[in-house]
């Protein structure tokens, strides 16, 4: 309320001719969902962005992640309630699109910024654009998943070159060999990830997917032609894992971050937020071993990773002042120009002035892995893909299921055939 | 004073008293009730206009398989929690109307507690009680089936077992009802079946159960339009999976509304459960009179 009154004096006063800079503290209403490692490194940011601007004061927010995050954003948007800027999904945008929940960034607002579309990854910059090409948000990392990995315990072992890289596995059975050998040393759930639904069966489903060169949509059919007996495939390739006891039995995101802090993963796929919080216990000496990152390897046809970005959002609102869009682009600019810091929650920049940057080039393991970005493998462009879509869903409802052994993974790849299907026609 | 006047009077005093109710019901129920129906009939997205398509969104539902398979789990679970929840909270109110006093009131307490409760504070108890790494309920899983089992992941266990979390969470407030009940039963009538040699059974099946019958419909009742409205524990509990063991109604009308943007479709999807609330309810209480008549 305070902010909207706020809002409201400071349009009052710029009509009356009274507003002067000093007096006009601009307060920005900020909403964002990350409330993991990365989140923290945002917080920062944001306490180092009001510091530095005396006439802008953030006022953040975190939200939880996923459905309730958009559920809100949505129904705050279309009643002029929402925040003046929010982190979005890229992934996302197909939905954000059909819901009219986002302004368009101008050129106009680009120039306010201090930015320009050249500084940015051209893809990530396809995924922040409509079907005409207008920007309608400015992207601020790639994040993919990567395979972390236990260096002391593989220390010796013919998976680990002399980089301390891993090397050497090329094929899923190289991969079971792999976990198998681990299995037999003492790793209980030797492969971790979030099995038990959520986005990491999904993350580790769609790279295992691509690799194959997969597609989940093609003009407007789901999983068409062979797509299918890809899609099964991927499903099989974790089911059979899981069967054979080498990935953890229904584990939940927290778990599957313990799983492999407390050794009993000697890998482990997630997203690249997580290296701050093993660089952070790495410090800080909790951690008992050496671990790096590496790329996902290619276990199919083809070198590929899921991959999302998050992205900066100006919230679809009429009665937005001029004075207020300013200060959210400035924010914008200037986020995007110190993201080497987001850099540090281990997500690569979008803004490719920070990825050139010597600095940024001597983070580890992060410029090992930022090589993924070459073959990521963004989620589909189609409003039932994405953060908290229907997609989603499908990998709670047969994905995960079928990883599991109540569903084959035939069934689970027809039935979500079928109910994504359902919601395109 | 004229019968007129007086008749006067006691209308202002009526719509003074009910005027803050009716106002409340009118802004806040009728209104938006009368919206959905309206909203049912044309092609809307959450929020703003649509333009009317007739019965359209209803022809769909008609023939919408998640549809039919969210009706079908609904009277599963209700199946699961509606007659042993009343039965449950019968033992339980005639357990403690033999406890006097403050033991009484001590019992009575422990067992409406986890009404109070808000149902994300049950769901997640229960969440952390049945966790699969860490869940205290796991070693009683597995003395039972041999192995641990993540309930809520498992199409076999996930009704039963949100049912399990229901009959906990609201059977306090049956046992409530119940006591009620059995406190309006005159003590008189029990001594003089005492005197006459009934037994504790026949005491129970020739004056407890008949006269608490009215209170036993009510229960009935009352749990059978509560349960169908099932949403919250489904949603925080196992979001409808797997692979829609646990969708329920009002799972598909919020994934409809708030996930997919069709307003129309998510309104026609509310009437439909509200009309068969409706009917069920007022067959199942019809029935519960002829039986109570008997």
């Amino acid at each position: 309320m305070t902010g909207r009154f706020t809002k409201f004096a400071a349009t009052v006063a710029m009509i009356a001719g009274l507003a002067s800079p000093a007096w006009a503290k601009v307060q920005v209403e900020w909403w964002d969902f990350l409330a993991g490692g990365d989140g923290v490194r945002m917080k920062a940011l944001i306490q180092q962005f009001n510091a530095e601007h005396p006439d802008i004061e953030i006022k953040g927010t975190t939200l939880e992640w996923g459905m309730p995050f958009y559920t809100k954003v949505r129904t705050a948007v279309a009643v002029g309630e929402g925040p003046d800027i929010m982190t979005y999904h890229l992934s996302r945008l197909p939905l954000a699109l059909e819901e009219g929940v986002l302004s368009p960034i101008t050129d106009a607002d680009l120039a306010t910024a201090g930015l320009s579309k050249e500084e940015f990854f051209p893809a990530s910059i396809a995924a922040a654009s409509d079907e005409a090409g207008q920007l309608m948000a400015l992207p601020f990392d790639i994040h993919a998943i990567v395979l972390y990995y236990n260096k002391t315990a593989l220390a010796g072992s013919k998976w680990l070159d002399t980089d301390g890289n891993l090397t050497g596995l090329e094929s899923v059975e190289d991969m079971t060999e792999l976990l198998t050998w681990a299995k037999e040393q003492g790793f209980s759930d030797p492969l971790s990830f979030q099995t038990a639904g959520g986005g990491g069966t999904w993350r580790t489903f769609y790279t295992l997917f691509t690799q194959q060169g997969g597609q989940l949509v093609t003009d407007g059919q789901v999983l068409e032609g062979d797509n299918l007996a890809k899609a099964t495939r991927a499903i099989q390739i974790l089911a059979d894992w899981r069967a054979a006891g080498l990935i953890p039995e229904q584990a939940e995101y927290e778990a599957s971050v313990a799983l492999f802090s407390g050794k009993k993963s000697i890998l482990f796929i997630n997203g690249v937020w997580e290296v701050p919080t093993y660089k952070d216990q790495s410090t800080a000496g909790t951690l008992g071993f050496d671990w790096s990152a590496n790329e996902v390897p290619q276990l199919l046809d083809q070198r590929s990773t899921w991959a999302d970005s998050h992205g900066f959002a100006i919230p679809n609102d009429p009665n937005m002042s001029q004075e207020t869009r300013d200060a959210v682009l400035t924010i914008i600019g200037w986020m995007e120009k110190h993201s080497l810091a987001w850099g540090e929650a281990g997500h690569i920049p979008a803004y490719k002035p920070t990825v050139d940057s010597a600095e940024y080039q001597g983070m580890e393991p992060n410029a090992t892995y930022a090589v993924l970005a070459e073959t990521a493998a963004f989620d589909p462009r189609t409003r039932i893909a994405g953060v908290a879509s229907p997609v989603y869903d499908a990998v709670d409802n047969l994905i995960a299921p079928a990883v599991h052994g109540f569903l084959s993974p035939e069934d689970a790849a027809l039935q979500m055939q079928e109910q994504l299907q359902s919601l395109l026609d | 004073m004229s019968l007129k006047l007086r008749r006067r009077r006691e209308m202002r005093a009526a719509l003074l008293l009910t005027g803050p109710f009716v106002i409340v019901f009118i802004v806040f129920f009728l209104y938006p009730t009368l919206r959905v129906v309206t909203m049912s009939f044309t092609n809307a997205a959450l929020i703003g206009g649509g333009d009317w398509i007739g019965f359209d969104n209803y022809a769909k539902l008609l023939k919408d398989k998640l549809f039919y398979t969210s009706l079908w789990n609904n009277f599963y679970f209700v199946l699961l929690t509606v007659i042993p929840t009343t039965v449950i909270a019968l033992l339980i109110a005639l357990a403690v109307n033999k406890l006097r006093g403050r033991v009484q009131a001590l019992v009575l307490t422990l067992f409406f507690l986890p009404y109070v409760l808000p149902v994300s504070v049950v769901t997640m108890i229960w969440a952390w009680m049945l966790d699969f790494q860490f869940g205290i309920l796991q070693p009683l899983i597995e003395t039972v089936t041999g192995r641990p089992i993540a309930v809520f992941k498992d199409p076999n266990w996930v009704m039963p077992m949100i049912a399990v979390v229901t009959v906990w969470w609201t059977n306090g407030f049956n046992v409530l009802l119940f006591i009620a009940g059995l406190r309006n039963i005159p003590p008189d009538l029990y001594e003089a079946a005492a005197l006459d040699g009934a037994t504790a059974w026949q005491r129970f099946a020739r004056v407890t159960w008949p006269l608490l019958w009215p209170v036993t419909a009510l229960v009935l009742t009352l749990q059978l339009i509560l349960q169908l409205k099932l949403f919250d524990q489904v949603y925080l509990l196992s979001k409808g999976g797997p692979f829609n063991q646990s969708y329920v109604v009002l799972m598909q009308m919020y994934r409809e509304a708030f996930q997919l943007n069709n307003g129309g479709y998510a309104s026609a999807i509310a009437m439909v459960l509200f009309i068969t609330i409706v009917i069920v309810s007022v067959l199942q209480f019809q029935l519960l009179r002829i039986g109570g008549r008997k």
